[in-house]
Order: C-alpha cells, then structure tokens, then sequence
C-alpha cells in the first residue's frame, strides 16, 4: 500500500501519470527521477514563488483528458491561411504544405539525445513524463511567406511538451502560439521551450494565453541568441487559474536586439506570474522590455524582471518597464525589476509603478459627457494599448475580442 | 440659464463656498474676478460635480434641472462644459477618438443618432481652425505633449465640438501668452450665440479686454460681494483685490 506523507506533494501530483517513452529523453530519467524523489514543489519561502501559492496546484483534482474533435480544434485557430499545427493532449496534428526551408518534427521522431538543466521541480517532471514536442527547423535565408500558428487546446489531464525552435542564418518568421482549453475542463500543462536564433534572424512569437479559469499553465522559454539577430517575444496572458511565464533570452553575438512585451488582464482569482531575464553577454546589443498589467477582483499578478550586463557586455542598451493598475481591492501586484550590471559603459533603465486607474483622467473624460464605465474603458485601453499593438495585427484583432467579451470592453475605432 | 442659490461647499471639513448666488441667462457673459483662495476655482469645479467637495446648503438650477443631483456626465451632456484650468493629459487616448465617444454618448442621452464618421471629421476640421489648432494635434493623444498654450486652445476646440449652453472657463487665461489668449478670446467669441451663455472666471482683467462680459462679480470669501459691468475690472485692476478686502473688513 502506497502512503502519501506531506512532503511528497509531488509524488501525489504524479500519481497517474506515465514515465516518458520518448527516445531522446531516456538518457535523463535516472536523473529527473531522482531530481523528483529528493525535492517537492516550492513553498512561499523559495525565492522564485514569494507570491505563488502552489498549495493550489497540489489540491487540485484534473478531469480526465478527453478527445475534442478535429472541428472543435479548428474553431480556435486564429488565421484560416497561416501553418498551422495542433496540440491537444499527446496528439499533435502538423500541416503537410510546408515551403521549403520549413521542416516541422516531433520528438517522438528523433533519436539524438535531449537533456534539460533541471532548474527545478518543474524542469524534473517535463523531463520524466513528457509526451511529445514539436521540433521547428526554418533553414538559412528562409522567410517565412505565413506564419505559423501553434494551437494548442487543452481538454484535462495534465501534460508536458518539450518543443525545440531553431531558426537558421537570416531566417524571418512570425509564430503564434495560442494556447486554450475546452470549458468545463480542469488541466495542466508544463511547455518548456528552446530557441535558436541564428547570426541575423528576425523572428517574433506572440504568445496567447486565454485557457479557461480552471487551467494551469507553467511555460518556460530558453532563448539563444546570435549576432545581429532581432527577437521579439509578446506574452498576453488573458485568462487562466495559474499561469507561470519565464522566459530566459541570453543574448550572446554582438548587435543583436531584443524586444520582450507581456501583456495581463486578469480577474475572478487568477494568478498570473512572469519572470522573465535578459542576460546581455556580449557587448553592443539592445534590449527593450515592456510588461503592462491589470488585476481586478481578487486577482494577482507578479512580475519579476532580471536583467544581467555581463563585465563583457559594454554599450549595452536595455530598457524595462512594468506598469500595472489595480482595480479590484483585493486584487494585488507584486513588481520586482533586478538590474545587475557588471560592464561600466551601458544605458540601462528600469520603471516600475503600480497604481490606480488616474482619479483626474476620469473625472476629466466624465466632464465631457463620457459615461463612468465608458470613461474607465476608454483608460485601461489606452493603457494597454502599447504593448497590444506589438502583436501581429491578426493576433491583435483576437486579443481585442477576447478582451472586450472578458472585460465587456467595447472596441473603440 | 442657471440659477446658483445659498450655495454652501467644503472640503475635507473646510467651508469653501458660503452662500454663493449667481443667476446666468442665455446671452450672457459673466465674468468672476476675486483674489487667491476666495473659491473661484471651488465654484468650478462643483458645477462640474467633481466629487472631492460636500455640497453643504443651497440649489443650482440649470436649466430646469435640479444640477447637483446629476452625475458628472449627464451635466456635461445636459450641456454645461468645464474649461479646465489644468488640462489632464491622456497617454493613449487620441483627441479625435476622445471626442467622438463624448460627442455620441452626448448624442445617445439627448435620442440623437450618432454623428457619421464623415460629419465627424468635418467637424473636427472645422472647430479647430476657430483656435487655430493644427489638425495634427486633434489625432494626437489628449493634451500629450502639448505646450500650455495648446492645451487651453484644446479646450476651447472641445468646447466648440460639443457645443454647450452654459461654458465654465476656469482661468483659461493663467500661462497663456499674448498671441494665445487673443486665439482662445477669439474662439470663446466666436461661439457666442444668444441660445448659449459663459461665466469667465479668472484672476486679472487681462483676459476681459478680449471676451467682453456683460456682468463683473467679485467673489470674496465664498461669496459674491459686487457685481458691477466692465468698469469694475478695470477698477479691481487698477485698486487691487485689498480694496476689496478693506471694504468687506471695514
């Protein structure tokens, strides 16, 4: 008979769940097992979740996994012309009419050995119990004539994905990745995912977070990056009972830019944290970061943004800023900007503030005919506004019908 | 027009306004004239319903409607307009985009249609060539950037979209130069009609050269204690507001 003691919430969370068959992780399990056996999940104590209850996660019972239809899947995808690829459970779905230059694969494809740092507890069950991940290759001088869009519909259970992304020599390309779950259903999935962008590649991904309010989400990007590559990665995160982003952008050629925007509109009781890290290895390049966030009701966001200038890295350029309004009374942010610089001749800056919506602002719109609720919109879009539109204008469009059926804001022309 | 009677309003517990009486009718230009602290700007800003003040005693009747008991809002759109001394600057908000949700919410309270997105900008094109408002600024976020002349021009340019009965001008001659207190003097007269009326408020007679009131009061301690025409600007001007003080000491 088995026992669950107390500190082995991890143990109880697994319970159920299948080690890994794919091939190019088998090297790691001794390893990730035994990452597992010898630690739980963080407490409050841990640095990295002061403000994540994982309690919750541990409490929770996930419905079973169920099968969606194809036409299901299909009614979430953003652009009926884009390449589009499908994950829904241990099932994905890739497109066949790819160009040239563009190969998509799956783990459960390759044989070449797979290993991951294992950071944390997180990084130990990704790497014991993954079921599949896409492996994305987009050769030397290839621009992508669509992007691709990664939709992903969770529908219970709980998953893991490892996807790899490498994008070659002056390669140009736009990903969406979309991330819903069917209502009605209870899951959780862990995406842990690597980048390779290569000597001038310009590449943005917009990330859309917008599962339903009982989903858990955990995302984790690695991101290298060469010379004179340009990489941008948007994070919206509309709905979702816990969403955890880190994304880790190490910048390692000279003149490379970086543009990281985060986007959060949370309310009911969601939990939404982003860690994110820039770390400026190499001197000359430019990194640009830019996190606005609302949380009404009881909802609460925390954002933490490290940013490492290396002894190397002179004529760095990296701005950050994190705004946030609180609306509801119990709503909370927990804002945190780390700068650490090493190198002496650098631009760095970094603002942070967190607020109430501008009593003056509103009293202003409201004296000019324009009722409270309408007036208080008119604000909070203009506050996102910013770091909406560095979406691409597609995932824009679905960003603003999300928003206004959540939020009930009217879209304004 | 407007009927203001024994109007009593402080803040944080301190009596501001102390048994104000004002009484506006269509055609009119008043002007209040009264030193620092007297409640020029109280007066403004509870007409406007801004909510910081505790409306103690009194009745303001605008236009048949009891005042007071309308949200901020629905004054504006019974058609009282506030030029505010301090212009709020709105990142985001684009002027146009601003105006137009005002203009139709206006609209939609008075069973109007909305305007057309053609009628609108011809409008706009219109309405800010009376103060001279390059049309760029207009699709610029509200007041962003503007300089203080641009701002107090701005606000006569709403003033002129949305059209008022009654326009409040709380000091919209303070940090303006010559050339902009003509433009905005300019555009103020040029609204004028018999249906509409103003109450200038302001600290020195400077701006009275321009817009030229029917009536003068003095607003001293919460009250007005003179009412006169023109000529008693130019008195104040000349006397300074102690002659005031010395009168209602004595």
């Amino acid at each position: 008979m088995k026992t669950t003691t107390l500190d082995s919430k991890v143990a109880a969370f697994c319970e159920g769940l299948i080690p890994t068959q794919l091939t190019a992780l088998q090297t790691q399990q001794g390893q990730a097992q035994a990452f597992l056996d010898s630690n739980d999940f963080p407490t409050t104590r841990h640095e990295r979740y002061k403000y994540t209850r994982l309690a919750k996660l541990a409490n929770t019972e996930f419905s079973a996994f169920k099968l969606s239809d194809a036409a299901t899947l299909q009614a979430y995808q953003l652009d009926a012309d884009a390449y589009t690829v499908y994950i829904h459970g241990a099932q994905f779905e890739l497109p066949s009419d790819l160009p040239k230059g563009l190969s998509l694969t799956l783990i459960s494809q390759q044989n070449d050995a797979m290993t991951t740092e294992l950071e944390d507890v997180f990084d130990a069950l990704s790497s014991r119990y993954c079921h599949d991940g896409l492996v994305l290759h987009l050769a030397d001088n290839t621009t992508l004539d669509k992007p691709i869009q990664i939709i992903q519909v969770d529908n219970g259970g709980k998953f893991f994905y490892k996807h790899h992304f490498s994008f070659g020599k002056n390669a140009e390309a736009k990903i969406w990745y979309a991330h819903f779950a069917q209502q009605a259903s209870c899951s959780f999935s862990h995406t842990h995912l690597t980048i390779d962008v290569q000597e001038e590649a310009r590449i943005q991904i917009d990330k859309l977070q917008a599962a339903n309010d009982t989903h858990f989400a955990f995302a984790k990007e690695h991101i290298i990056q060469a010379q004179r590559s340009h990489f941008t990665i948007n994070t919206y995160t509309l709905s979702g009972a816990f969403v955890r982003n880190e994304v880790t952008v190490a910048v390692a050629g000279q003149h490379a830019e970086t543009h990281l925007n985060g986007a959060y509109l949370l309310k009911g009781q969601q939990h939404v944290a982003n860690y994110t890290t820039i770390d400026h290895q190499v001197p000359n390049c430019e990194s640009f970061e830019n996190y606005r966030g609302i949380a009404d009701e009881k909802a609460s966001a925390v954002f933490n943004g490290k940013v490492f200038v290396r002894p190397d890295a002179q004529k760095t350029n990296a701005y950050q800023s994190n705004a946030s309004i609180v609306l509801g009374p119990d709503a909370s942010i927990n804002s945190k900007p780390e700068l650490e610089i090493y190198a002496d001749d650098v631009k760095c800056s970094h603002g942070s503030t967190t607020g109430q919506l501008d009593e003056n602002a509103l009293f202003y719109l409201r004296a000019r005919g324009i009722g409270e609720t309408a007036a208080r919109t008119l604000l909070l879009q203009a506050f996102m506004a910013e770091v909406l539109e560095a979406a691409s204008p597609v995932v824009q469009t679905v960003l603003q019908q999300k928003i206004s059926q959540r939020f009930h804001w009217e879209i304004q022309e | 027009m407007i009927k203001i009677t024994n109007l009593h309003a402080s803040i944080n517990g301190k009596e501001i306004l102390k048994g104000l009486n004002l009484e506006v009718n269509a055609g009119e230009v008043h002007a209040i004239m009264g030193p620092n602290g007297a409640g020029k700007s109280t007066l403004a800003s509870v007409l406007a319903g801004r909510e910081d003040y505790e409306i103690t005693a009194g009745s303001v009747d605008f236009d048949g409607k009891d005042l007071l008991e309308l949200s901020t809002e629905d004054r504006a759109r019974e058609g009282l307009f506030l030029a505010f001394q301090y212009p709020v600057e709105i990142p985001g908000v684009s002027n146009v985009n601003f105006l137009r949700t005002a203009l139709n919410e206006k609209r939609e309270y008075l069973g109007e249609e909305p305007i057309s997105a053609k009628d609108f900008m011809a409008m706009v094109r219109e309405k800010s060539a009376i103060v001279e408002l390059d049309a760029k600024l207009a699709s610029r976020a509200v007041n962003e950037g503007f300089s203080g002349g641009e701002k107090k021009r701005n606000e006569i340019f709403q003033m002129a979209m949305l059209e008022p009965k009654l326009a409040v001008l709380d000091e919209t001659d303070s940090g303006l130069d010559i050339d902009a207190l003509r433009i905005v003097a300019n555009g103020v007269n040029t609204l004028k009609t018999p249906n509409n009326a103003s109450i200038v408020i302001t600290h020195y007679q400077r701006l009275l050269d321009y817009i030229v009131p029917d009536f003068v009061h003095v607003l001293y301690d919460g009250k007005i204690v003179m009412t006169g025409t023109k000529e008693l600007a130019l008195e104040l001007e000349e006397k300074g507001y102690d002659w005031i003080k010395e009168r209602m000491e004595a």
